[in-house]
């Protein structure tokens, strides 16, 4: 089969997953994206094994980041006819079934003009008015667009959702988020946790340049940026308390200063969350170790030398971080949302507590501190959660016969 | 708690609008209270008698992209979130209370969506008149080969105020099947198909009609008893409602009988998007000007007129002509149809929704300029013989389509949304 992803960059989302479907089925997978990433960079196997095809797009429709949110609809809309127009010019390409991913709606719109193959969206997510994403933090400073952006910004997602032949979510809460009507139309497929990368065992004392003590208890939180809707500050709160409570801990985060979602710099007026919560109090930073943006290598090598995973996400879109940690055997605590629950059974893979229960985080995290090895089974125990569930082994075929199901039922139409 | 009559916030680009008729029967007919807010406002001598007496017209403002005379395919939304916000900012300023139901209509501009920003309990009913499919129905489907692929762009883009409206409403409400059945089968459920009312006081089956008894008066002039009266009737002369169709069959009959008149009302301007070619453009003059009437002095044009003039013309009409593309039917088709009018429409199936063929009316394929012309002249050859279709049609609206028979139905429907609390139909 001959199946073309779509993707703002390569490899993200979908590169581990050509590979693999070409790995395993023999398939043809090309890919039409925006931007090569850099941090993960794609894979020499990737480069040589996928066909990656860049769009040409014109520099101001490359990222969504800075448009103003009553122009999003319009930046979706370039961005599809900039697809549209890439697959005209490739009539080579011929694919069998597409596959689109986009975090604001996949730019498929005006594709049924140009190929007549059946089309899988990537369901990512489904903005709610209240009560989860980006409206959830209701404990910051009131930002003006929080009242109209989430009743516009599914617009791009439902355009395409009502056209495309079926869709896919990671995990079942994304696939709830969606309104019931469409929820026929999705399935939950999760993409696959690479486990041969994120594993447990030993590896280097080492955060960055820092060298870390043995004896010394490591506290991981990792972000893609340290924002207020994975509950950065949070974390801060808790981490001071830890703090002053054990001299023997140190503290490692992992992720950029961007903010990918929510209102943090209207909330703040800084242009970086991490900054304005640094500010809020008097951290001993000399107890912290920011490492900025990390490799997929360096992620894994961090994980394996955490003694607890703190994750203290709002409800939103489960990072694959907290799956990693799991997948490394690190104990993880985290916030007791919706979408966490749906990994994390308190007590037998990690620990769950209320999310804005600062105290109560601390007294947890403590626990662990105080003694690591009665809680290890825990860390073993997501270990195996992930190779149950979510590891790449258990997730691609029935990804693979997804993607089969709906190229053959809908060909035929 | 619901009031009783109820407290409603009507939200629409333009008054009166679609809407405006509705909220003045159930000001006056329901004593409900109601805040009309739209952007622009029609003359007031074509305002409903019930404004400053219950209800009350309020204007907002627009800013950025919808301050702009055109405006780009890929900024339809933003257009409509500048509408939203424009009536939003207005509505935090008045601060009309207690609302116990939203009503709004987007009509492809936008208008309602921010208003749950403001009063988030009350229950939200959005009127949808259409839905775009890229190659299917109005003039789509005829769009030759040469046709910029930006056009099936717009087409495609302009669902997405439609399925926010849908998403934010407790209820869709459309006016007829075909129409509910232009959006995706997912929302169907979510619809109530209720015509919003024909007002068959005004377009009363007439004298003529009754019994062939003049006098009949068209725009202050006379109509002699002998005079066979061929009508058109649109908001716009355009394409979508097969204006260039009429017009090739008027003259087909001015040539064939001496004795017919045909009277044509609409607004020579194309106003509606959806003719690329002639949107803002003088479509009869194009078209005039390339073919000359058979006879200027038999082929009337009143322009856009006030609804009493209207009325004239179809209680004086001895036949209607209405050859349409498929798009939702003209509220002029049934408003002929209750003035007893004897309608020739075109073969689709939004007019098969509401004309029995041969029963309430008569439809043909108007492709077929041949077809269409052969077919009126039977009518005209023979009035007696077709009038029961037009009494049919008159009765068949009184029971189906009136206002006194649609509105209070949808009275109680709002009555019941309002006790929901905004929790559902």
């Amino acid at each position: 089969m001959n199946v073309l992803f779509i993707h703002d960059a390569f490899p993200a989302q979908f590169g581990r997953l050509g590979l693999e479907l070409t790995r395993r089925n023999g398939w043809r997978c090309s890919f039409l994206v925006q931007s090569l990433s850099s941090c993960p960079t794609p894979s020499p196997e990737m480069l040589e094994t996928l066909e990656v095809h860049r769009l040409p797009m014109a520099a101001e429709h490359r990222l969504s980041d800075g448009v103003p949110w009553p122009q999003i609809y319009g930046h979706f809309l370039e961005q599809c006819r900039t697809v549209h127009d890439a697959l005209l010019a490739k009539p080579s390409l011929r694919p069998d079934l597409i596959v689109a991913h986009g975090g604001r709606g996949a730019p498929t719109l005006f594709l049924p003009e140009v190929v007549d193959c059946p089309i899988i969206i990537y369901c990512e997510y489904y903005f709610a008015n209240s009560h989860r994403d980006i409206s959830y933090r209701i404990d910051l400073p009131p930002a003006e667009p929080a009242r109209f952006f989430p009743r516009c910004i599914n617009a791009p997602t439902l355009a395409t959702l009502v056209d495309c032949n079926a869709g896919y979510s990671a995990t079942l809460w994304q696939k709830l988020s969606f309104p019931r009507r469409f929820q026929g139309k999705i399935e939950v497929h999760f993409d696959g946790i690479e486990t041969e990368l994120y594993h447990p065992g030993p590896a280097a004392r080492q955060a960055g340049a820092t060298a870390i003590p043995a004896g010394t208890r490591v506290v991981t939180f990792v972000s893609r940026g340290l924002e207020s809707i994975r509950g950065f500050d949070l974390f801060m709160k808790v981490a001071q308390r830890i703090a002053r409570a054990r001299s023997d801990v140190i503290f490692v985060v992992a992720g950029g200063e961007e903010i990918h979602y929510g209102w943090d710099k209207l909330h703040t007026g800084s242009p970086s969350f991490k900054q304005w919560v640094l500010s809020q109090d008097s951290y001993d930073l000399t107890r912290f170790v920011f490492l900025g943006r990390v490799l997929p290598k360096q992620l894994a090598d961090l994980l394996r030398i955490s003694d607890l995973h703190i994750y203290l996400t709002a409800p939103f879109v489960l990072s694959w971080s907290v799956l990693d940690a799991m997948a490394s055997g690190c104990v993880v605590l985290a916030a007791d949302v919706p979408p966490v629950r749906e990994v994390i059974e308190p007590g037998l893979n990690g620990l769950l507590e209320p999310l804005f229960d600062v105290e109560r985080l601390t007294e947890t995290a403590l626990l662990v501190l105080d003694d690591p090895a009665e809680f290890a089974p825990l860390g073993l125990t997501a270990r195996r959660t992930i190779e149950e569930k979510y590891c790449l082994d258990t997730c691609i075929p029935p990804l693979s016969d997804f993607f089969e199901r709906v190229a053959t039922r809908d060909a035929a139409r | 708690m619901a009031q009783d009559p109820l407290h409603v916030l009507w939200v629409e680009p333009n008054f009166p609008g679609r809407l405006g008729a509705v909220a003045d029967w159930l000001v006056r007919r329901r004593g409900y209270r109601s805040w009309f807010y739209c952007h622009t406002a029609d003359p007031r001598a074509s305002w409903p008698q019930s404004v400053g007496s219950g209800l009350d017209v309020q204007i907002f403002g627009v800013g950025g992209v919808a301050r702009e005379s055109a405006v780009s395919w890929s900024r339809t939304l933003e257009r409509s979130l500048c509408y939203s916000y424009g009536c939003w900012e207005v509505l935090e300023q008045r601060r009309p209370r207690p609302i116990d139901l939203i009503v709004g209509r987007s009509a492809d501009l936008g208008s309602a969506l921010f208003t749950p920003v403001y009063w988030p309990a009350a229950p939200v009913v959005n009127f949808l008149d259409y839905f775009y499919h890229a190659h299917r129905h109005d003039l789509a489907a005829e769009a030759p080969p040469e046709t910029a692929p930006a056009y099936f762009h717009w087409r495609r883009s302009m669902v997405a105020i439609n399925l926010l409206d849908l998403e934010q409403a407790t209820l869709g409400w459309t006016p007829t099947h075909w129409q509910r059945d232009l959006f995706p089968a997912e929302y169907h459920d979510r619809f109530m198909v209720l015509h919003d009312g024909i007002d068959t006081r005004r377009f009363a089956r007439s004298s003529w009609h009754a019994s062939r008894c003049g006098p009949r008066l068209i725009a202050g002039r006379v109509i002699p008893d002998e005079t066979r009266v061929v009508s058109f009737v649109a908001r716009s002369l355009d394409r979508l409602r097969g204006f260039e169709r009429f017009l090739t069959v008027a003259n087909a009959l001015l040539r064939a009988r001496s004795d017919v008149l045909c009277v044509v009302v609409g607004d020579p301007i194309v106003r509606r998007g959806l003719d690329v070619d002639f949107h803002n453009r003088d479509y009869p003059a194009h078209l005039l000007a390339r073919q000359s009437p058979a006879d200027p002095d038999r082929l009337w044009f009143l322009g856009p007129v006030a609804p009493g003039v209207v009325a004239e013309v179809l209680a004086a009409s001895d036949l209607h002509m209405a050859p349409s593309r498929p798009y939702p039917v003209a509220r002029s088709v049934l408003e002929a149809m209750s003035a007893g009018c004897v309608v020739l429409a075109s073969l689709t199936e939004p007019h098969r929704e509401v004309v029995a063929p041969g029963q309430t009316g008569l439809l043909v394929d108007c492709q077929d300029p041949g077809t269409l012309a052969r077919q009126a002249l039977a009518v005209l050859a023979d009035p007696a013989e077709y009038r029961p279709l037009g009494d049919a049609a008159s009765a068949l609206v009184r029971q189906h389509y009136a206002q006194d028979v649609c509105l209070p139905r949808l009275a109680d429907k709002f009555t019941a949304l309002a006790a929901t609390n905004g929790e559902g139909p």
